[in-house]
């Protein structure tokens, strides 16, 4: 995110006629994990309060939970720009944006996984010429809309079968929405310029050293972000008591605003939060479908992600819209598939 | 940040992966089916750090041959080659290998609601006659679910034994398990209250198993679903492997 700090930065040291010992990265590495070696057992007791213990316990949980599908991603990510030409891109997607935004989201289906996935292919997209628009509509829908979230949603839904449907349609609308509302008003100088600069040629090297390289790349930048917003989501984990949420049973305007923010926090898997929400039996329907709807389009390991990718600019303007957007369109299909149960 | 650096962290970070995933540390976080998923991307981060080592020794050996994969490089890190976040990769690293936190335990259930979830809400589910013996071994959401919504009574007279921690919320004593879906984040307590001599003297926390009856009819709307166990015996027991329920 800090674009230029860096690369001035080991400048400073003098530079004498010689060549001189400088302070690089490498040896940061080193004197860090020197450091936390020598002082592990303070390191230890220092976290020996049950609160910093649950923090960590949930921050390692979330990282190692989410790893395996940034990973997934970053490899089709690498696939896309070491085996699929810009051109194929555009034989597949209709020319049409505004036609395209909802082929790109119905395209969601097929990355099974959880939101950390879809960043770094949304990106890669973008990068081998498809519209932003159209990519942006995948990169809601495909973490809401795949199959192993449907079916664990079905799962946990068992006794409200249109909970289901109800979170297909919420997800969806709100994907294909956000696609349109980028078509009409969106402008691609939001988009930090290094996410949509197509990647050099690059000739005479392999195809699968491309993809060993674009992959690699994506995984590094992309992890760290992932770090932070597991430490954000660890943090309200544990400073946010859940146990008043029954306070909320009455008040279905507030429970859904609450419900909302409480996705966006809270920063569950999508394959896992259908299970949290039906555990929150105090609360109708109608708010905890908000909470499946907003979840994966919004949260704090996705806001990082995206600002990691897009650029802080972009993730300003893209995340607070997708909210409310998201939350409209949970409304409405709640209304439409839970009517008065909800 | 440097390349080098950047390929010694996701060594780190593959390394303390596969760390968890072979010494079963990982149950403490994530489901058990995560176990192959969680091997193959420690080994794919491993890999995509030596394939760019690897290549970086090549290129730097071959010397002044104009390096297609260097030039790349800076082509592709040119925009954000400064970026510092790669540097929060070193937390995960940090907390598996140094701090190996816990699995979650009785702070995780006193910060939830003073209630069991209602899991099987509606549902006239019917339950499976339990197993023959003189004691019946039991998950605690199998125990909290049966007292709450098996009307056939098959509890009422038979012994059950239960294994979880000890939690003490507003000086009442439960034995305890969390409940996941998929990882630690999303954890949701079940538990039981105790009733007994000597469950007051129980150390939070503490791994036990306890044998006794269920009272019929203490796990009511009323009581959040808690039922009550009227305990016989109560050993300590070692933290089982798999600390969650599913």
């Amino acid at each position: 995110m800090t674009i230029t700090g860096e690369i001035r930065g080991p400048d400073r040291p003098p530079r004498g006629p010689a060549r001189r010992w400088r302070i690089t990265s490498l040896e940061v590495l080193c004197a860090v994990l020197l450091l936390a070696l020598v002082f592990q057992d303070r390191l230890v007791r220092l976290l020996d309060v049950p609160q910093l213990r649950t923090a960590s316990t949930v921050f390692v949980a979330v990282c190692v939970q989410a790893m395996p599908f940034l990973v997934l991603g970053t490899l089709v990510s690498g696939a896309i720009a070491a085996f699929v030409s810009p051109n194929v891109l555009r034989r597949l997607l209709p020319g049409n944006t505004a036609l395209a935004v909802p082929v790109a989201g119905i395209a969601g289906v097929a990355l099974p996984g959880c939101e950390c996935a879809s960043v770094p292919v949304a990106k890669r997209l973008m990068q081998q010429g498809v519209a932003p628009a159209a990519a942006l509509s995948f990169l809601l829908a495909a973490p809401a809309v795949n199959p192993i979230v449907l079916v664990s949603t079905a799962v946990a839904f068992r006794d409200a079968p249109m909970m289901m449907p109800a979170r297909f349609v919420g997800s969806l609308l709100t994907a294909v929405v956000m696609g349109w509302l980028w078509t009409r008003f969106g402008h691609a100088g939001w988009i930090a310029e290094r996410a949509l600069r197509a990647l050099p040629e690059r000739t005479g090297e392999s195809r699968w050293a491309v993809f060993a390289e674009t992959a690699r790349h994506d995984l590094v930048q992309a992890g760290g972000f992932l770090v932070l917003g597991g430490v954000v989501a660890a943090a309200f984990g544990v400073l946010v008591p859940v146990s008043w949420l029954e306070t909320l049973s009455g008040q279905i305007v507030l429970a859904v605003v609450v419900m909302a923010l409480l996705a966006v926090i809270l920063a569950l898997c999508s394959e896992a939060d259908a299970f949290v929400a039906v555990s929150m039996t105090a609360l109708p329907l109608l708010p905890r479908l908000v909470f499946l709807v907003v979840g994966p389009a919004v949260d704090v390991k996705l806001i990082a992600l995206q600002a990691g990718a897009f650029g802080r600019s972009f993730a300003a303007r893209f995340v607070p819209a997708t909210f409310v957007v998201a939350v409209l369109c949970a409304v409405g299909s709640g209304l439409v598939f839970l009517g008065g149960a909800a | 940040m440097r390349r080098e650096t950047q390929n010694i962290l996701l060594v780190l970070f593959g390394g303390a992966l596969l760390k968890l995933a072979l010494t079963g540390t990982y149950l403490r976080y994530v489901k058990p089916a995560l176990q192959p998923w969680l091997v193959l991307t420690g080994v794919v981060m491993v890999l995509l750090a030596v394939v760019a080592i690897g290549r970086d020794l090549v290129t730097s050996r071959t010397g002044a041959a104009p390096p297609a994969g260097d030039h790349d490089d800076h082509g592709d890190h040119g925009g954000h080659g400064g970026s510092r976040s790669p540097w929060l990769l070193l937390l995960p690293v940090l907390a598996v290998f140094l701090i190996s936190p816990p699995a979650l335990g009785a702070d995780t259930v006193s910060r939830s609601a003073d209630s069991n979830t209602n899991r099987s809400e509606g549902a006239a589910a019917r339950f499976a006659p339990l197993p023959g013996g003189d004691v019946v071994p039991m998950t605690v959401t199998d125990f909290v679910t049966r007292t709450a919504w098996d009307d056939s009574g098959s509890l009422d007279g038979r012994t059950v034994r239960l294994v979880g921690f000890v939690v003490r919320q507003d000086g009442v004593t439960h034995v305890a398990r969390l409940v996941i879906a998929c990882c630690a984040a999303d954890a949701s307590p079940v538990k039981v209250r105790l009733d007994g001599a000597g469950v007051d003297a129980l150390v939070v926390d503490e791994w036990i198993e306890v044998t006794g009856e269920a009272v019929p009819g203490s796990a009511t709307e009323e009581t959040g679903y808690v039922p009550t166990f009227r305990v016989e015996r109560v050993v300590p027991t070692a933290a089982p492997e798999t600390p969650y329920e599913f």
